[in-house]
């Protein structure tokens, strides 16, 4: 099931990006967490944007060196494999590709099945989605 | 690096020189971090007497313990200085994400003294520490002022502290914002940083905050974020905000109007959170806060993330202005030339009593908004008739009387709380560190919204002391004001992100011991017991509506409750800590002999 949000109810505190990186880096940085959230003043008023993967899998299709795969339920990067070339990141619509200290590519892995984001958002912004069903509807 | 990191950034402007110090583990024990924190690092090498203005004067930046990790509204960053608008110690926090950047930037502190040559801002990130020239930024907003920051230093996520013009022309009761919205009100810092020709702070940090067991520290954090409910969608701090309070406040008759004449006003229905809701494009947290207090609202002139309740109060009803628009409007302007809104709206209202008197003509009465506009602008600019609101209600009262309705303690105007319909709101404002404030302890919500007679000091010198006590540890432990943390669970919270098994005694006595540090250091700037006064119309005017109509507080009972204050705290019937209870909290010897040298000489 990929994540989806609801933006608009997204108030910029950062809590899902201070989860993902407690819970896969044991240690608290934003810049290490798989989802991204900006939330600023600009011209217009309030900018929201929420980097996340919604398992598009645009980035498995163009990895040339096949190091990202899906198991059915989430995106597995083969670290043997990436070489750091950053075509998933230019492929990610969603601007959702971290990478590690060695220039490897990082994507959101559920948490295994059990993400923090979801557990952690205070406002619900974020939530599961099933993939359409093959007669085309979506569930919740 | 740990969440204590144990280092500070020593800036001196005027010779250029940064130095990276350490930062004993003894004082993170003693006095934590944010506003403990600074208060120690002030009292360590800074006369009590200095002039608040002169490049002696130090002002330091702290983060917290819990900042930058994953416990609630714990990313403030405080600031403590010689506040020049009352000549005591004083310190503030700041929202937004300041004080976790500064974590994540490698420090706990930054010191800064002395007067750069130009104006200037200080960079910081994990690999440099420099100052730079600002010299193009002289008289722009804080609003520009970020962006251009941002511009200069090459980086859209550099976190800035911005001084407006009103801190550049040394306005008394200057603020400094971040994040266009987020402002550091009180006590005048803004005008220290003008002092030193600081434009600004800007902070980058991208470093891993490590905790003794993350598996506990997760694990903990959320068990209490939902044990307290701080994530609630119908809690009314996220539903609403502070707003809320125009309603309580109207209803308990204690609602600032007409500069403290009244305590109900007309027109609170066009100015509550009902009216401001109206208008919210957005809700916004600071990082980390799981409630989110922020309203980003759309008025007919201008955009705020705001108004808080204090403003609405004192921009509102205080001088007598029930359009929300014109509000958002003040609201908007001050944080962007820098002025704390509770002292603006103060010092106007004060000047639209005189002239409604016939005392002295400031060219102002109440109900005059537009006016309100642009003498907003004016104090900022030391404009005119500016020039002397720039002074502050104190100072216009010595010079042209009126001090029975200078609505100020010690030089700090009082925010939106009228004590006669909440009487320890008096002992909180006239004992509070720096001055009228409401910050030091909020008796009110047990009080006039809660289950206490509002109208007695019974029992209310023993309240106060206990509040203010964890208040001081809580927002030294760095924890926002909006998450109503006990003591015991703040122990456990501070065990999880530094380490050792604390308890709500251990945090209480930190509040104490910080609280008592900070009342030494104003009785060693030549403050004592008989600077702890109330403007006389509390105690000489009665109210005429609500549920205190007809009610002042006696002045002969408030003295007596102070003595009670006084001698709860362990203080001598001037006010003064004894050095028995100094040594019994532990406060360091050599500040104790400092203080007993004082008294000798003194």
């Amino acid at each position: 099931m990929p994540l989806r949000v609801k933006k608009a109810t997204c108030t910029g505190c950062k809590l899902c990006q201070l989860a993902c990186s407690g819970w896969h880096e044991r240690c608290f940085n934003p810049e290490k967490a798989r989802i991204n959230v900006e939330h600023d003043y600009n011209e217009k008023g309030i900018h929201i944007g929420i980097h996340f993967c919604n398992q598009c899998n645009k980035c498995i299709d163009t990895c040339p060196e096949n190091a990202i795969s899906s198991n059915g339920k989430w995106i597995l990067v083969d670290r043997n494999l990436c070489i750091g070339c950053k075509t998933c990141s230019k492929t990610c619509p969603l601007d959702a590709v971290r990478y590690d200290s060695e220039g490897k590519s990082v994507i959101c892995d559920l948490c295994e099945g059990e993400p923090q984001c979801i557990d952690w958002c205070p406002k619900e912004v974020i939530y599961f989605r099933e993939k359409k069903t093959q007669a085309g509807r979506e569930t919740t | 690096m740990n969440s204590f990191i144990g280092k500070m950034l020593n800036v001196d402007l005027t010779s250029g020189k940064i130095e990276t110090v350490s930062i004993p583990t003894e004082w993170a024990e003693k006095y934590t971090g944010q506003k403990g924190l600074g208060t120690r690092i002030l009292m360590e090498d800074l006369d009590p007497k200095t002039d608040p203005l002169s490049p002696q004067n130090k002002i330091v930046m702290t983060s917290s313990i819990m900042a930058g990790t994953i416990v609630s509204c714990s990313a403030k960053l405080a600031i403590a200085t010689k506040s020049p608008q009352t000549g005591t110690i004083t310190d503030g926090s700041i929202g937004g994400h300041a004080g976790a950047e500064l974590k994540y930037a490698g420090y706990d502190a930054i010191c800064i003294s002395g007067k750069a040559e130009e104006l200037s801002y200080l960079y910081l990130d994990p690999d440099k520490a420099e100052i730079r020239s600002a010299a193009e930024l002289k008289g722009v907003g804080t609003f520009e002022t970020e962006i251009r920051i941002k511009e200069m230093a090459g980086d859209p996520q550099v976190k800035v502290l911005a001084n407006g013009p009103a801190g550049e022309n040394q306005v008394l009761f200057s603020c400094i914002s971040t994040e266009r919205y987020r402002q550091l009100g009180r006590g005048g810092i803004g005008a220290v940083m003008g002092s030193k020709n600081l434009k600004a702070v800007a902070i980058r940090g991208w470093l891993d905050v490590h905790v003794p067991d993350m598996k506990e520290c997760l694990k903990v954090a959320k068990e209490l974020h939902a044990a307290d409910k701080i994530d609630d969608a119908e809690y009314e701090i996220y539903t609403d905000g502070t707003p809320i309070l125009v309603d309580f406040s109207q209803e308990s008759g204690l609602l600032p109007t007409d500069n403290f004449q009244e305590g109900t006003f007309e027109g609170f229905e066009k100015i509550n959170s009902a009216s401001m809701k109206e208008v919210r494009a957005a809700k916004k947290a600071c990082f980390s806060c799981a409630i989110a207090c922020g309203n980003y609202l759309k008025g007919s002139k201008s955009d705020v993330e705001g108004p808080e309740y204090e403003t609405i109060a004192l921009c509102g009803s205080s001088i007598r202005n029930d359009s929300r628009d014109r509000i958002i409007e003040i609201n908007s302007i001050c944080d962007d030339v820098g002025l704390d809104t509770i002292s603006a709206g103060a010092v106007i209202a004060y000047m639209m009593e005189m002239t409604e008197k016939g005392l002295h003509d400031f060219g102002i009465r109440f109900g005059e908004t537009e006016k309100a506009v642009e003498m907003v602008r004016k104090i900022a600019f030391k404009e005119g008739v500016g020039a002397e609101g720039a002074m502050g209600t104190k100072k216009l009262a010595d010079k042209y009387g009126g001090a029975e309705f200078a609505m100020h303690v010690k030089g700090m105007e009082i925010p939106g709380y009228d004590p006669r319909g909440s009487w320890a709101m008096g002992l909180a404002y006239v004992s509070a560190p720096r001055g009228g404030c409401h910050m030091s302890a909020y008796p009110i919500e047990a009080e006039a919204w809660g289950d206490l007679d509002p109208y007695t000091y019974e029992g209310k010198a023993d309240l106060v002391v206990g509040l203010q006590n964890s208040q001081f540890a809580k927002f030294s432990m760095g924890v926002c004001d909006f998450w109503p943390v006990a003591s015991d669970n703040l122990a456990k919270l501070y065990s999880v992100t530094y380490g050792g098994k604390w308890t709500a005694e251990e945090v209480d006595i930190i509040g104490e011991r910080i609280f008592n540090l900070q009342r030494i250091f104003n009785i060693m700037a030549g403050f004592d017991g008989g600077d702890d006064k109330l403007p006389g119309r509390f105690h000489q005017e009665n109210l005429k509506s609500g549920p205190p109509k007809d009610i002042s507080m006696p002045e002969e009972a408030f003295m007596k409750s102070m003595q009670e204050y006084y001698r709860l705290r362990g203080w001598d019937d001037k006010g003064k800590p004894t050095l028995e209870k100094l040594k019994a909290l532990g406060v360091e010897d050599r500040f104790v002999q400092q203080y007993e040298t004082y008294l000798a000489t003194s």
